[in-house]
């Protein structure tokens, strides 16, 4: 599990800002992401909305290879960001697929 | 009424909630025991038979420390007593502290006992960081030890009128407010010289706990230990 | 009702300690502002009260007022939730007084004694010099009873009455947030052990137990506010449990990268700190699910007012899952890759976030809890905004984001010139301290610190007054 390069390179000192304003952007874009998918499909937002939605999550998975790639992170790490940007994508489907189960359980 | 899925399911979830619980708690525990056994405290026995550990004994006062960059690691890691050819601790070079280098196993650690309760009952970490946790007013303690500031190009012995770095870390600590080094200065807390003495050998000890490379490149500017 | 204010010992008690909690919460923020204005002049009350002593009154105001309203709302919702009237009320109202009377005692020594002497005495009178959990020893003993006796009645009520499922989920919650404090109560010389135990009390509380309370508490807000469907409701908060608890518990890596814990710890603090995210953004979705759903069949009814039945407290849930989103997720985040934590822990970053983090994520929906008191205490059927209801927030939540984005300005000016180019030493940091960015990055906030006290003095005027006013429905 020890892996001696997950530190191999010091960062850039130019680079610091682009690390901090990308991986800031993964939660925003990945928030504007589930908040678009969720409020359409509870209808408070129009259906032509949601490609809007998806084009954000492919801002936060750009904004995360951004990130790790500037902080040099080794293969393992790499692995974990891919994960959660996955995770991030299924997340609202799998909620609201959830959510909606219970509801028509109980009101109909 | 719809059909039942397990998604829906309170029970399901319940479980789930459960279990996730249950797996992470014992792999916690599980890697605490190993943790523990990694960070546990080194004896006078392991440094004068060259055992590395994490965390040396209270006698690593009698050695010299440096923070040398690691080629295997790639980072920066406490080297005691000198450096070997694989570049990690020879355990070899001895360094006076307070005027002595054969401080028993006994004496370093009451001083070390004395030191560390200092550091919590005079407070330091809500200005200081100590391991990088703390308060943010006052700089990190981690390494001070290995501070260009306090070694002999640096300004405090100077400042202090002291020879060696340990006294003048020492008549500092007694008389922090007559030795500014910055508008923002630390207030005297009644600290004695005998728990200033304690406080220094702390210092000492913590600067050779093998921390991951954290601070990186720790006197990197002009006139440090490591200087590159 | 059974459960009314007027009948209800329990729902009195938790008046008490809503009350209790919210002069900490003064007490928190005026000494904060102490602390922030030595940050600017530093000669301010220099050796009279220090920045070292301000600050510990600020951080443990912080916890305890959290955990007075923590053991407020719990008294609060237990009549409602279990269909009874609380067990060992007696004993409850008892351990409010002992623990008022203790922290009082604490906070005087503190301020009076401040340090003392290099032995196992201060310790035991004085304070730990433990950041978060200085309490001495004889209070952290007195906190243990304390906090044993609240989970005593919470498991004696639970028993007896209709245990819900936000009743189970607090019951196993409570357990572990009184039993993770013995955890952090023993002295060491090694100072890695140390922290790394220190970890498993401030971790553990505000990244896992703390967040698991609040997702209890958001889903009765949501169930007694917009009248969500329980069963519904119940199902996502055992989801958010195993995601927070999922990734929660060993998110506790990322405190293991630098303290003198092995290697393997950059990996699990990697891994589980990118997934401690994803519950904030789900409870996020929730909240707006829910609204979504409840507004929807109201409107579909024809009905011409709002489905929330407390609208201050209902901003302040908001403003939770929002602040939790932000300063837990967003905040936590861009310093949490240990690549780049190597720069920026112990910086002003982590100062940013644990501004925002804390306020976001706990403040906020226990200021919620407060107005859901309000209106039940004064038998309110609909509680409407006031004019002060919204300057407190505006000015509150206003001021903290301020105080956070000064603190993120002067960070990066930290981690880039005190890290990244000068690397950690006495003259790295003083370098840094001296910038443009950090020097005016401080001033801002104090001025927005200013603020933030402004909004709380707005805050509590309206808690006093707004049952009062007349255009709520009665």
């Amino acid at each position: 599990m020890v892996d001696g390069a997950l530190m191999s390179r010091d960062i850039l000192v130019d680079d610091f800002l682009t690390i901090f304003i990308s991986s800031t952007l993964v939660l925003i874009f990945g928030g504007f992401y589930v908040g678009i998918y969720t409020a359409v499909k509870v209808k408070l937002l129009k259906n032509w909305m949601m490609p809007l939605g998806y084009f954000f999550w492919i801002l936060t998975a750009y904004c995360l290879y951004l990130m790790g790639s500037l902080m040099h992170v080794n293969e393992l790490t790499a692995k974990a960001l891919v994960v959660a940007a996955i995770g991030l994508l299924l997340l609202p489907h799998a909620v609201y697929y959830m959510q909606d189960h219970v509801h028509q359980e109980n009101e109909h | 009424m719809a059909k039942k899925s397990v998604w829906s399911d309170n029970r399901f979830w319940q479980r789930t909630a459960g279990w996730v619980t249950g797996f992470a708690s014992v792999l916690l525990i599980w890697l605490t025991f190993d943790t523990s056994a990694q960070i546990s405290m080194g004896t006078d026995t392991d440094l004068q038979n060259g055992v590395t550990k994490r965390v040396p004994g209270p006698t690593v006062i009698n050695y010299k420390i440096a923070y040398e960059f690691n080629k295997k690691r790639q980072h920066e890691i406490p080297v005691i007593g000198g450096m070997n050819s694989e570049g990690t601790s020879a355990f070899q070079e001895k360094e006076k502290f307070f005027g002595r280098d054969d401080w028993s196993e006994e004496e370093a650690e009451s001083l070390l006992h004395l030191g560390k309760l200092a550091s919590q009952t005079k407070n330091c970490m809500n200005c200081h960081t100590l391991l990088g946790n703390g308060g943010y007013y006052a700089p990190d303690l981690t390494k001070a030890w290995l501070d260009p500031a306090w070694g002999p190009e640096g300004s405090m012995q100077a400042m202090t009128s002291k020879e060696t770095k340990e006294e003048a870390m020492a008549e500092f600590l007694q008389n922090p407010s007559q030795y500014p080094t910055h508008a923002r200065m630390m207030p005297n807390l009644g600290i004695t010289a005998e728990e200033a003495k304690g406080l220094v050998a702390f210092l000492k000890h913590l600067s050779s706990i093998d921390t991951n490379g954290f601070p990186r490149n720790f006197g990197k500017i002009q006139g440090a230990v490591n200087g590159k | 009702m059974a459960n009314s204010y007027s009948k209800s010992e329990s729902k009195k008690l938790a008046t008490w300690y809503f009350t209790v909690a919210a002069i900490l919460f003064g007490a928190q923020l005026l000494f904060g502002l102490i602390a922030a204005t030595q940050y600017v002049m530093p000669g301010f009350l220099f050796e009279i009260l220090d920045f070292s002593v301000a600050r510990m009154v600020h951080i443990n105001a912080l916890v305890v007022w959290m955990v007075f309203a923590m053991f407020g709302s719990v008294y609060w919702l237990l009549p409602d939730e279990t269909g009874i009237e609380t067990v060992g009320i007696g004993l409850g109202k008892l351990l409010f007084w002992v623990f008022t009377a203790a922290v009082t005692v604490v906070v005087l020594v503190y301020l009076f004694v401040q340090v003392g002497p290099a032995d196992e005495t201060s310790l035991w009178f004085i304070h730990e010099g433990r950041e978060y959990i200085e309490a001495p020893r004889w209070a952290d003993i007195g906190i243990t009873i304390v906090a044993l006796g609240f989970v005593a009645n919470l498991y004696m009520t639970g028993i007896k009455g209709n245990r819900s499922g936000i009743v189970t989920v607090l019951m196993a919650d409570m357990i572990a947030f009184a039993g993770l404090y013995l955890t952090g109560m023993f002295y060491t010389d090694n100072i890695s052990v140390d922290q790394y135990w220190w970890w498993w009390v401030i971790h553990l509380w505000v990244e896992a137990t703390w967040e698991v309370f609040v997702g209890a508490l958001a889903a009765y807000g949501l169930i007694t506010m917009i009248g969500a469907h329980r069963k519904v409701v119940e199902m996502w908060l055992w989801i958010e449990v195993s995601m927070l608890f999922g990734s929660g518990i060993l998110g506790m890596g990322h405190h293991y990268f630098w303290i003198g814990t092995p290697e393997y710890w950059w990996e699990i603090g990697a891994l589980f700190s990118a997934l401690e995210p994803l519950p904030l953004v789900a409870m996020f979705i929730h909240v707006l699910y829910d609204w979504g759903k409840m507004q929807g069949e109201e409107d579909a009814k024809g009905l011409p007012h709002t489905v929330v039945n407390n609208k201050p407290a209902f901003t302040w849930f908001i403003m939770n899952a929002l602040g939790n989103f932000l300063g837990a997720g967003v905040w936590g985040f861009f310093h949490t890759m240990p690549q780049v934590n190597l720069y920026t822990h112990g910086t002003q970053f982590t100062s940013a976030h644990g501004h925002l983090a804390f306020f976001g994520a706990y403040a906020t929906i226990l200021i919620g809890m407060m107005y859901l008191a309000v209106q039940g205490k004064n038998n309110i059927k609909i509680l409407n905004h006031t004019k002060s209801s919204i300057w407190a927030v505006s000015m509150v939540v206003g001021g903290v984001v301020g105080m956070t984005v000064a603190l993120t300005l002067a960070g990066y000016s930290d981690v880039i010139i005190s890290r990244a180019q000068m690397g950690a030493t006495w003259a790295g940091y003083f370098d840094a301290q001296s910038t443009t960015w950090l020097v005016q990055g401080l001033v801002w906030r104090l001025i927005m610190g200013v603020i933030t006290f402004v909004g709380f003095i707005f805050l509590i005027k309206d808690l006093l007054s707004i049952g009062k006013a007349t255009h709520h429905v009665r």
